[in-house]
């Protein structure tokens, strides 16, 4: 079978994307347990994560999300590249704000903004709990390791919870429209149905936004 | 060289005519067809039809057009409708009421045999273009929606919203696409027809120039096809694309296609007004219209108020009040001049006083405004653009304005003009629609002309040129063509006088808006005839093209059409002139009642003009009109 | 009325073309934009330079053949709307209004303002029509098409291919153009036998022609002089998958 870029390349965008907006859901969840009382938090969050490591469904769902976000990244690459291609003249004058917004205008540097706060944010947590980099995480009263507070110290610095905080505001706008434009890619057409995803999309990308960028500040301030 | 014109209608009853003519036409077998080559000027409806069908029959096309694609062309403009004689609607409708209707709405200046082939074939034509996948307007049933439609009292116009003409030629574009696809239609945009090559008294190809290069092109074939469109744009203002020309029609014309009723032009009752002198068209509102809108002026004159506070009372619907039973369906010839009427006597309204009212409140109050949407919502929109102006909340303002040609190339039963091999289909050929066109039948005769009759009567010449050896562009004749063309494009370029063309066409426009346009007499049309012949001269000697020849060139492409344009104003001036009655859209002052109603002269001018050009005057032949199936009547729809 | 109208100039397709500056007066608020621009050409031929080369024809909103980038929107300041149907009283007195022609690997400019569109002729030869031969037509009533069938294909069926879609879109992508037309046929009972051969033939068209994938910023159905939808877009996507799937 023929591949047509102009479909697969999306497909795989969509595909990837919407994926992503499922994790984000179990993630932020996790991430409520912040909220809880120290004690109780740090018990339960280090126990969800040893859960995590230990599941073998959960290693193979954790690959898949790597993938993702490495597929995510370089499909968006190549039809960036693509679509630079076909208009390489730009207008001189161009008023796209009046058609269309911002966000829809700038995917890429959005992505790109994203992109940074993941690396950051490997580094921080990922690096240092699964590839041992850095100074080695404690072990709790339970014997797990200790990553609440790992989340716990970092969130004591200001700088790193602003960093957290603001790079959440390009998250909003992305999901925002990335989970609109996700759906109608995928070829999801029904009128209401879109005005309806319009609507979710916003409230999805609100919350997450909100949601992942508070609890930094809660933590901080805790 | 004179000739005796045959139109070659074929024996038999009325209703047997066209079959009997396909019984005797000659046929070619499928392998021979790929051997003739068959050239067609013109991607409307009848052009993009008759190449579309004759690519499918087996012979090799070559189609040109002037529009950048073959989907521009003007029948994209065409508002309203379709005509066809399906009586879905069961109101009494047949082909014989529909002949009858197009042939009384041209006031009995046509061929009875031709308009009966056109009603005749308009059913299979809806057929088609369903098939297609024109979205026509359904019930929700599933079934066709009709509409009425001016001069007639059954509801037979097919529709899609206010788009009909788009979606028909898209339909024929994508039909003509589909050949293009399959290698046997050639197609050429941005290419203007210059100039006709006759060999040996045939037509044997065309000098075209291409658009963007500026290079002169010969193309030589065993049959040529005009499909050109109509030429009202000699007014300047009409309701016309401003590419529309009569160029290639005169080119014809010039090398001895005799040219039939030249001066048979449709003045569109229901365009928006001129505002200004830098106006470069006036845009069609459909007159579908005027189904539900009704026309009033004011009966006061110059009235200062504004259209909705007059009280009833106090307004004139003088379409309703001169023509009772027809109202304000009455053709369009007579809803045009009414207005005029109206307007020359003072009543006009809007600032230039130049306008009528089209008023929906009414329909509005009966039908509800979703309805009133639904059925006209893009032609609403459409005026709100152009005028800023909410016609839901207050009358539109409608004038007259040039919109169709009757006129046009003379042709025969087989649409074959005087020239054996070179055809003229849709608007640029007289044929089907008399002194005036009913509505809705513009889209009808393109159609039928292009889909339906050329492809079975080309065939009758065609299977001649078998025998004969192809004529090739190395033939002599396309030198010489070639090279008059390119003395007439030097000749424009180096004037270099004064005036822009655009002012000798607002000039030309001025003179034939006056003297031969809605209504003529002979003084004025002596006098058209002396002024444009004046502003020939003055054009010559003074017009200013810049830019080269040999590049493209936008204003040159302007000029040569104009300076076609300025003859074909003096031939129409000179067919007004001969013809002295008054019938459809011809209205002599001289031959009217005296409530101001045409008076026709069936005992002297039952015939078609047909012109021969012999150089620089213009010869009259006669086509005698032979009514053998109904008699003709005083034309009344009061 | 007085305005400095700022328009690309590029003479030829080889040229590399600027913006050139023009004082234009004895301008109307009722004339329409185009009739700016011939006033301005009649100036220009008197003063004995070459006429700006730009594309019109009906002008009255339905022949596609107009469109022009008007300070920084496709056929101007106003939505849905052609560049034919734009009016001067749409502008300032005194403002400064630049344009340029519509920009698209796909459409090089031939001269000044005009572009070749021929690409999107292209799809349409991939598929864009039903296959029957004049004459081989059943009975217009013989298959019923229920009303809002009829409605959404005349929906689609209303564009005009004017490129407005192509122009402003930042990925140059047909998507619009091409989905309104598959979505025309492809609704329509006549239009199944075809359905996914249509889909397929016309979207690798469109890929071959150069142009770019559609990203969902929704600024063609603005510009869309008929106000064709995006959702075409998402349907196009559906039958895209589904002709991969089916056909």
């Amino acid at each position: 079978m023929r591949i047509n870029p102009l479909f697969f390349r999306k497909t795989i965008l969509a595909g990837t994307g919407l994926f992503l907006c499922i994790f984000l859901i179990v993630h932020l969840s996790a991430n409520c347990i912040l909220l809880l009382p120290e004690d109780m938090a740090r018990e339960m969050y280090n126990a969800y994560s040893k859960t995590l490591r230990d599941s073998p469904i959960i290693k193979a769902v954790a690959y898949l999300l790597y993938l993702s976000i490495l597929f995510h990244v370089i499909y968006a690459i190549l039809i960036t590249i693509g679509n630079r291609k076909s208009k390489p003249q730009k207008y001189e004058v161009n008023n796209a704000r009046e058609n269309s917004t911002w966000t829809s205008q700038n995917m890429g540097l959005i992505g790109t903004m994203i992109l940074l706060f993941i690396i950051v944010h490997l580094a921080n947590f990922w690096a240092r709990i699964k590839l041992g980099m850095g100074e080695s995480p404690g072990i709790d009263a339970m014997g797990n390791i200790d990553v609440y507070q790992v989340t716990y110290s970092l969130f004591q610095n200001i700088y790193y919870v602003i960093f957290y905080t603001v790079l959440m505001i390009p998250l909003g706008l992305h999901l925002n429209h990335g989970l609109k434009s996700g759906f109608m890619t995928l070829g999801f057409y029904h009128k209401n149905g879109l005005r309806t995803l319009a609507k979710v999309s916003l409230i999805y990308a609100a919350i997450m936004a909100i949601g992942f960028g508070i609890i930094p500040f809660i933590v901080y301030f805790k | 060289m004179s000739m005796q014109l045959n139109s070659k209608i074929p024996e038999g009853r009325l209703e047997d005519k066209w079959r009997n003519y396909q019984l005797h036409a000659q046929l070619i077998n499928p392998a021979n067809k790929k051997k003739l080559n068959v050239i067609v000027v013109g991607s409307g409806l009848s052009g993009a039809g008759a190449a579309a069908t004759l690519a499918e029959l087996g012979y090799d096309v070559q189609c040109f057009c002037y529009q950048d694609s073959a989907r521009r062309a003007h029948s994209v403009a065409a508002q309203g409708g379709i005509n066809a004689a399906k009586n879905y609607q069961h109101d009494g409708d047949s082909v014989w009421r529909m002949f009858y209707d197009t042939l009384k709405g041209g006031d009995f200046r046509s061929r009875e045999a031709n308009v009966y082939r056109l009603a005749e074939l308009s059913a299979p034509l809806i057929d088609h273009y369903v098939q297609q996948g024109v979205p026509f307007a359904r019930e929700y049933g599933g079934v066709l929606v009709n509409r009425s439609f001016g001069g007639v009292q059954v509801q037979r116009t097919f529709y899609a919203r206010g788009q009909t003409g788009q979606q028909l030629l898209l339909a024929a574009y994508s039909q003509l696409y589909k050949m293009v696809r399959a290698k046997k239609v050639k197609m050429y945009p941005r290419s203007e027809m210059m100039d006709l090559v006759v060999v040996d008294g045939k037509a044997k190809g065309i000098i075209v120039r291409d658009l963007v290069t500026g290079r002169l092109k010969r193309y030589a074939a065993d049959a040529v096809v005009l499909a050109t469109g109509g030429y009202s744009r000699v007014f300047r203002l009409s309701t016309l694309a401003i590419g529309c020309n009569g160029s290639a029609i005169w080119k014809a014309h010039k090398r001895g296609a005799y040219f039939a009723a030249p001066s048979f032009t449709q003045i569109h009752p229901t365009a928006l007004p001129q505002t200004s002198e830098a106006q470069s068209k006036l845009t069609l509102m459909s007159e579908s219209l005027r189904n539900d809108g009704r026309i009033w002026v004011p009966l006061q004159k110059d009235d200062p108020r504004k259209a909705n506070e007059i009280p009833e009372t106090e307004r004139d619907y003088y379409l309703e009040r001169r023509y009772p039973s027809f109202g304000n369906l009455a053709p369009r010839d007579i809803a045009s001049r009414a207005a005029k009427e109206r307007i020359d006597t003072g009543y006009g309204v809007g600032r230039l006083k130049n306008a009528v009212y089209l008023d929906f409140k009414h329909a509005i109050g009966k039908f509800g405004l979703e309805t009133i949407k639904d059925r006209y919502g893009n032609l609403f929109n459409m005026y709100k653009k152009i005028t800023g102006i909410d016609a839901y909340q207050e009358p539109m303002q409608i004038s007259p304005a040039a919109h169709f040609s009757m006129g046009g190339l003379w042709v025969d039963y087989e649409l074959m003009t005087t020239i054996p091999g070179l055809y003229a289909v849709g608007e640029c050929n007289f044929s089907d629609h008399g002194a005036n066109r009913l509505g809705a039948n513009s889209l009808l005769q393109a159609s039928i002309d292009g889909y339906f009759v050329l492809p079975n009567t080309i065939n009758n010449y065609l299977v001649n040129a078998l025998k004969e050896e192809h004529t090739t562009t190395d033939h002599p004749e396309f030198a010489r063509a070639e090279s008059e063309v390119e003395e007439h494009i030097r000749r424009i370029l180096s004037v270099n006088g004064t005036k822009t063309v655009d002012h000798f066409h607002r000039e030309l426009g001025k003179i034939m808006w006056q003297e031969c346009a809605m209504s003529r007499n002979k003084p004025g049309l002596e006098d058209a005839i002396r002024k444009i012949e004046m502003l020939k001269r003055e054009f010559w000697r003074d017009v200013k093209v810049t830019g080269a020849g040999d590049k493209m060139n936008p204003e040159l492409e302007k000029a040569y059409r104009l300076a076609d344009f300025i003859e074909l104003g003096i031939l129409m001036c000179t067919d007004a002139l001969e013809r002295e009655e008054s019938c459809g859209a011809h209205f002599r002052e001289e031959y009217q009642t005296e409530d101001g109603e045409a008076v026709r002269n069936d005992d002297q001018y039952s015939y078609v003009s047909a012109w021969e050009y012999a150089e620089g005057r213009f010869e009259l032949h006669k086509e005698d009109l032979e009514f053998e199936n109904i008699k003709p009547t005083v034309r009344s729809y009061k | 009325m007085e305005v400095t109208f700022k328009i690309w100039r590029q003479d030829g397709s080889e040229d590399k073309g600027a913006l050139q500056s023009y004082e234009v007066d004895g301008l109307s608020e009722d004339m329409s934009f185009l009739e700016a621009l011939d006033h301005l050409n009649e100036q220009l031929v008197l003063k004995g330079e070459e006429v700006i080369a730009f594309e019109y024809d009906c002008r009255e909103g339905i022949c596609g053949q107009c469109g022009v980038f008007i300070n920084g929107r496709a056929h101007g300041p106003h939505d849905n709307m052609t560049t034919c149907q734009l009016h001067m009283r749409s502008f300032e007195n005194g403002s400064t209004i630049v344009v340029e022609p519509w920009r698209a690997a796909s459409f090089p400019v031939i001269k000044d303002l005009i572009i070749d569109r021929s690409a999107f002729d292209r799809i349409i030869e991939h598929g864009a029509y039903i296959s029957a031969k004049t004459g081989t037509a059943p009975e217009a009533n013989a298959i019923p098409i229920p009303k809002p069938v009829a409605d959404a294909a005349m929906d689609a069926a209303a564009c005009i291919g004017c490129g407005a879609c192509v122009a402003t879109c930042k990925n140059s992508s047909a998507a619009l153009f091409t989905a309104a037309k598959i979505n025309h046929l492809n609704k329509l009972p006549q239009g199944k036998a075809e359905q996914h051969r249509r889909v397929i033939g016309m979207t690798d068209q469109m890929k071959e022609e150069g142009f770019g994938s559609c990203t969902f910023t929704g600024a063609c159905e603005v510009e869309c002089p008929e106000g064709i939808s995006i959702t075409n877009i998402a349907e196009m996507n559906f039958r895209f998958i589904k002709a991969k799937i089916f056909g």
